[in-house]
């Protein structure tokens, strides 16, 4: 496993607003990676550096490459669905396989034919007569296609319905991760992702809040559902994060011992959409 | 080549007017020469001090396809850099291994050598058939050798009109370049920003300093070209300075009196102007990459 993103003091300004403020990130290959956070946390801004789309200071190295230079090299090994790439609308399916089995040398017209034949689409179509979904389905064969190291998905299942996500999803695991690719991706549905990933990076407010892998995250947080009368002997032990659901209280610990905490009501390891929600609401409201 | 090939195509696909139009306006012009007009009076105009028909007939059927094309060039060369911004697409072309100077020179490319060129192509051909449809009208109408073919004139022409095109394509290559700095700039309304500044600071130019240096610099009249690369009678340079005085109608009179004299292209190479022009576009165009490239406001 080795480093293949290396982000360093990475700062973005728009105007007065701050979108990154000194972000440091690694992340390793082979490793599905979700960049998490609300809307105008900073994650499509910290993806666009990592793409080269975006001048920022701080420094960013994909593959040991600098992307703001070296974009077009870095294009070879890398791919991306950004939310606001649309395929035009004037384009053919059968155009949009030749086009980018002329650009792009590791396109395998095999791969996105098999793809497509899964689905409705046809070759003779435009995209501007496909559905949203159907739209998807063909941007994510034509880079599906495309042999990279890393895939970069910034919010890839916006606008579809919850068939067509589930089924994205699913080819992204199935058909495409083999555990030597990484892949990073953006989303602010967090119950979707939550089973697929391997790293949580949490965003908020142009800082990363949380930088942990799944199994750091099952060792260093510990949710406990607090039995009524343990409540006061829990609050003592200091959780980061109360929630209250029926009269029953509900309690995010961080580094506390299991042995410690055992004897307060039922454990078991957060869910990654309960812990964004914790970190980002720290009073517990 | 083959992702140089895809490149080209994928212009065509998206500009479909590209090679629509001039089809389109081919199919009129033959079937005009197929219906219109009457062989007996192209007859009796062909007396000895007649005008040069077969000449005029060859302009008539290129002038309709090289207007069309300077449209059309014109269009697309404002256009190609701002469309992938209006329907968004350009997240997508920049997700693959193309880069960005490569994206405007494969689209400077259409837009000021393939177009041309495809059209002289076009035109060559639609002369060929309307010329054998109207010798063909001719013969049938009993008129015996048609004073409507002649070889040796349809060659010459040919390369003459390839001999200006190659010049015209040098010496307005800064207007190529000029449009897609526009198209690369523009947010909204890209012909605006063509026409919009140059207009202002003219019109600035002229009411504080009373000058015309911007007018004098914007424009290129055809003429000036002309009097450029043919030999005509009398001083070249002199030519050249009256056509670019008088405007272009007057240039147009001398354009076509060289017309008949010889080509003679050196006079062009020596011309500051077209080696300003072509710096002046080399810098548009290294703007315009720079704006693709690290402008984000997508």
């Amino acid at each position: 496993m080795t480093t293949i993103i290396e982000a360093k003091a990475l700062s973005k300004r728009y105007g007065s607003l701050v979108a990154l403020d000194q972000v440091s990130f690694n992340v390793q290959s082979g490793r599905i990676v979700g960049l998490i956070g609300r809307n105008g946390a900073g994650k499509t801004t910290a993806l666009k550096a990592i793409l080269g789309l975006t001048p920022h200071t701080g420094s960013v190295s994909v593959f040991g490459l600098d992307p703001s230079r070296e974009r077009n090299a870095l294009m070879k090994d890398v791919c991306f669905i950004a939310d606001t790439a649309v395929l035009p609308r004037w384009l053919r399916v059968a155009h949009a396989i030749d086009y980018v089995e002329g650009v792009h040398p590791r396109f395998q017209r095999a791969r996105a034919e098999e793809f497509l034949s899964r689905t409705d689409i046809r070759l003779r179509s435009r995209v501007g007569e496909l559905s949203k979904g159907m739209i998807t389905q063909l941007h994510l064969a034509l880079i599906l296609a495309i042999d990279a190291r890393l895939l970069v998905l910034d919010e890839p299942t916006i606008g579809l319905d919850l068939i067509y996500r589930r089924q994205f999803y699913d080819t992204l695991l199935n058909d495409y991760f083999d555990h030597e690719r990484t892949i990073l991706l953006t989303t602010h549905q967090v119950e979707e992702v939550e089973n697929l990933l391997t790293d949580v990076l949490f965003v908020d407010r142009g800082h990363v809040v949380l930088d942990a892998s799944v199994e750091a995250i099952a060792e260093r947080y510990v949710q406990v559902n607090v039995a009524s009368d343990q409540v006061d002997a829990a609050r003592a032990l200091q959780p980061f994060y109360e929630r209250q659901i029926f009269g029953r209280a509900t309690m995010l610990f961080e580094n506390q011992p299991q042995a410690a905490l055992s004897g307060l009501g039922e454990l078991r390891t957060p869910g990654i959409a309960d812990l964004f929600v914790a970190k980002m609401q720290p009073e517990g409201i | 080549m083959k992702s140089l090939q895809i490149q080209i195509k994928r212009e065509f696909w998206e500009h479909r007017a590209l090679w629509i139009a001039p089809l389109a306006i081919t199919a009129v012009l033959l079937t005009g020469a197929a219906l219109v007009g009457n062989p007996r009076l192209l007859h009796m105009a062909a007396g000895d001090d007649a005008p040069p028909l077969f000449e005029i007939t060859l302009l008539g059927w290129a002038a309709p396809l090289y207007l069309t094309a300077i449209i059309l060039a014109t269009m697309y060369l404002l256009d190609c850099l701002y469309a992938e911004r209006r329907d968004r697409s350009i997240l997508f072309w920049k997700s693959l291994p193309v880069s960005d100077t490569r994206t405007v020179m494969v689209k400077l490319l259409v837009g000021l050598v393939l177009v041309p060129l495809g059209t002289f192509v076009l035109a060559a051909l639609t002369s060929l058939l309307a010329s054998a449809i109207l010798v063909l009208r001719f013969s049938l109408a009993g008129h015996g050798a048609a004073p409507l073919w002649d070889s040796a004139t349809w060659l010459r022409t040919q390369g003459l009109m390839l001999y200006t095109l190659v010049a015209a394509l040098l010496w307005y290559a800064p207007y190529a370049a000029y449009l897609m700095l526009a198209s690369a700039w523009a947010r909204r309304w890209p012909s605006a920003w063509a026409i919009i500044p140059p207009l202002l600071l003219a019109l600035f130019e002229y009411m504080i300093f009373g000058t015309h240096y911007v007018r004098q610099i914007a424009q290129r009249g055809f003429g000036e070209l002309m009097a450029l690369i043919f030999r005509g009678r009398g001083d070249r340079a002199a030519n050249a300075a009256n056509a670019a005085n008088a405007g272009d109608a007057a240039g147009e009179a001398i354009a076509n009196h060289v017309m008949s004299q010889y080509p003679e292209p050196s006079a062009l190479f020596v011309s500051p102007q077209l080696w300003l022009g072509l710096a002046a576009a080399a810098l548009m165009l290294v703007l315009a990459i720079r704006l693709r490239r690290y402008r984000d406001d997508s």
